[in-house]
């Protein structure tokens, strides 16, 4: 056997007189959800570059049948104002055409002064988020004081940073109120990190980037300001087919952020229509 | 993305008692951009028939314009109205034409003979393999829900009303799990002495 | 070029060479649905194991309970859902001896979640549906992209005939596109549960060749899970 303790591979379990001992149930235990004791560890892929590999079992799925679709596509926007932060999102999942769902929640609530929107990868942002969300909590408990924006977002950009190249697929703003005011920073898995006062990311962000531009001003009313984010939305999911189902809205005020509205995209639609006609 | 589902959209047709009853959505899109909402894929094309022609929309137009010229011509030649049974024959040929450089489309028959006034609805592949079923016909991006619905909904021997409330069920809920399809539908129901066409208020995102 | 569907088509071929490549995944089929009521949740899933136009058994349930409260139904790779269901069990067990508790149903999906997104860069290729009783006593249904997405909801159908499925679910069971005439929509019993599932599961077995021979249903309430078998297409 001294080939196998050159190769170091004695160890392992095929190796051994009786396989599966307990020890071994819980080494194994351990190994296939080693990312439930420390979320940073992640199971390696048995192939080089996961994201070349990986796209091209999804793009020969066609001949295969085999269909790993994520959950995908999204319109988002975030905007600065004088009344604080706010935050509009759809809420369909696609995988690939299909729609998975018309009610999901793309606004994750981080704790009472952070938020956090996802576009991209619906599990890549809502596992990273919930990560993010212990350090920040951590980081209260550390430091007895809230978390900044600005250090939250460089907590999601190291991590986006870490993993740069291996196919995560995350466009997320996070929007808080600290110290300095309010803030809103742009995040996204290639590892940029950039604070703005005005944000749209996914599919239909070009759309939203369109009404929201025209309507924008720093001294809008509270209203208005939550409108103008609702109806960027409606239109995004209007001529975008991956957005769609509830608009969400929310607002980051400096005493923690507020969950404006949930609005049907149908409702909505026709109420604006009824407005034009009476017009 | 497959080029059939390039510009969205679905049509689906069914049978019931002595009346038959074809469906489409009302998008016209380019990939997940909404350029249209007012395009029916459905075309009437004789007084009894109905053509739905679902997959690229340049296709669209350009089948349909060549299948009236030589429907008009069989018409003019014959001197009778064209059933559909011998109108889904010659789509068949006209594809298979193409069998190597096809339309991208996948076409849908319904109506009812002039004679016989009995229902008939047909579907093909996009090269022309005609399938006459007695129950229903599917086409577009969303097939697979549409069958799933007309599968659960549809039942023999259904009224023109009765009609109506599976097909538009079928498909607004079809669609609604579908990104490609939707934003408006149509319905047009076929019996021996009227045509009934109804929109449908649906979900526009 | 992708655009038109035809990149698998090789430019020119070269003799003597020949190229493979990496399929580590298989489709063995199958199908779920799952619906959540006040206090009971019914969750179905076909038996039929196959892969490409062969029927490896006809008797495979692809039902796992995991408590007495909680069962996942996994379709997709086989290999993969049992590795899956394997380490859930394994961490269920664990999880009993170490707290003195059984983990409620909320903590399994956020578990399961989890152990999913352990495999972001090779995916367990599988559809899953969790469905139990929380912890306030309601039904509940959890469900799954591959990469460990999890969504609650009241009801939900996966697998090779998911397509064909949700739709009629949200027709029957969400009274979605029905004129209600402004009443809420009625309450859904257990009665009407176990009978859109059996029904969805007859439509799809006449138009999704991985989806047939029998459905098995399981009924979890507060008091345990009843089973329930029903025939399908044999084709």
């Amino acid at each position: 056997m001294a080939l196998a303790e050159i190769c170091k591979i004695s160890n392992a379990s095929y190796m051994k007189p009786t396989a599966w001992t307990s020890a071994d149930a819980n080494e194994d235990l351990k190994t296939f959800s080693c990312n439930l004791a420390n979320p940073y560890t992640l199971a390696a892929p048995p192939f080089e570059n996961p994201m070349l590999n990986l796209n091209q079992i999804q793009a020969n799925s066609g001949k295969t049948g085999i269909k790993i679709d994520f959950d995908h596509g999204t319109t988002t926007l975030g905007f600065k104002y004088q009344g604080g932060v706010i935050l509009a999102v759809d809420s369909r999942a696609t995988g690939g055409q299909y729609i998975g769902s018309q009610t999901m929640k793309k606004i994750v609530e981080i704790n009472d002064f952070l938020l956090g929107t996802l576009a991209g990868g619906a599990a890549d942002c809502v596992y990273w988020d919930r990560v993010l969300s212990k350090e920040c909590r951590l980081h209260e408990l550390r430091n007895k004081e809230r978390i900044s924006v600005a250090a939250a977002s460089k907590i999601m950009a190291n991590i986006a940073h870490e993993y740069k190249g291996m196919g995560l697929s995350m466009g997320m703003m996070l929007a808080g109120y600290d110290k300095r005011g309010p803030g809103l920073y742009y995040v996204d898995s290639e590892g940029s990190r950039t604070p703005g006062n005005l944000f749209s990311v996914g599919s239909g962000s070009l759309f939203a980037y369109g009404v929201l531009d025209s309507g924008y001003r720093w001294d809008l009313q509270d209203k208005e300001a939550q409108d103008l984010g609702q109806r960027a939305i409606y239109h995004a999911t209007f001529r975008d087919a991956y957005s769609g189902g509830i608009i969400r809205v929310y607002h980051m005020t400096p005493t923690g952020w507020i969950n404006v509205s949930n609005t049907d995209c149908m409702e909505l639609h026709y109420k604006f229509k009824s407005e034009k006609e009476a017009q | 993305m497959s080029i059939l589902a390039y510009n969205g959209g679905c049509v689906v047709a069914m049978r019931g008692k002595d009346c038959v009853a074809i469906a489409t959505d009302h998008r016209f899109g380019v990939q997940a951009q909404t350029i249209s909402t007012d395009f029916k894929k459905v075309f009437h094309i004789a007084p009894r028939m109905f053509l739905g022609l679902t997959g690229l929309q340049t296709d669209i137009l350009t089948v349909r314009d060549r299948l009236m010229f030589r429907k008009n011509l069989y018409e003019t030649r014959e001197n009778r109205e064209m059933a559909p049974k011998p109108f889904s024959a010659m789509l068949s040929s006209f594809l298979y034409e193409h069998r190597f450089g096809p339309y991208f489309i996948e076409p849908v028959v319904a109506g009812l003979d002039p004679k016989t006034l009995k229902p008939f609805v047909c579907n093909m592949d996009l090269i022309g393999c005609p399938n006459e079923p007695d129950d229903f016909v599917v086409a577009g991006t969303c097939a697979e829900q549409l069958y799933g619905m007309c599968e659960t909904l549809w039942k023999p021997d259904l009224q023109p009303d009765q009609l109506f409330e599976v097909i538009a069920q079928s498909m607004m809920n079809a669609f609604d799990r579908d990104a490609m399809s939707g934003w408006g539908a149509t319905v047009y129901i076929i019996e021996k002495d009227k045509i009934t066409e109804r929109s449908l208020k649906t979900r526009m995102d | 070029m992708s655009n038109l569907g035809i990149e698998q088509f090789p430019d020119y071929q070269v003799p003597g060479v020949s190229h493979a490549d990496f399929s580590p995944y298989e489709s063995n089929g199958g199908s779920i649905v799952a619906i959540a009521g006040e206090d009971f949740v019914v969750i179905a899933a076909d038996t039929r194991l196959s892969s490409g136009y062969n029927i490896h058994t006809r008797k495979q349930s692809k039902l796992f309970p995991l408590s007495n409260q909680t069962v996942l139904a996994s379709t997709g790779c086989w290999c993969d859902t049992l590795s899956l269901t394997g380490l859930m069990k394994l961490r269920m067990q664990n999880y009993e001896h170490t707290h003195l508790k059984t983990m409620t149903t909320d903590a399994v999906a956020q578990m399961l979640s989890i152990i999913m997104y352990n495999r972001r860069f090779f995916p367990y290729y599988v559809s899953n549906i969790l469905a139990g009783i929380d912890k306030d006593g309601k039904g509940v249904v959890f469900s799954y992209d591959p990469i460990g997405h999890c969504e609650r909801a009241t009801y939900r159908a996966g697998g090779t005939a998911g397509a064909l499925l949700q739709p009629v679910l949200d027709n029957q069971i969400g009274y979605k596109n029905m004129n209600l005439h402004g009443e809420d929509a009625p309450e859904v019993t257990k009665e009407r549960a176990v009978a859109v599932a059996s029904d969805t599961f007859i439509s799809a077995a006449e138009r999704d060749i991985y989806t047939g021979d029998s459905v098995l249903i399981n009924i979890i309430t507060k008091d345990g899970i009843e089973t329930q078998e029903l025939q399908l297409r044999q084709d």
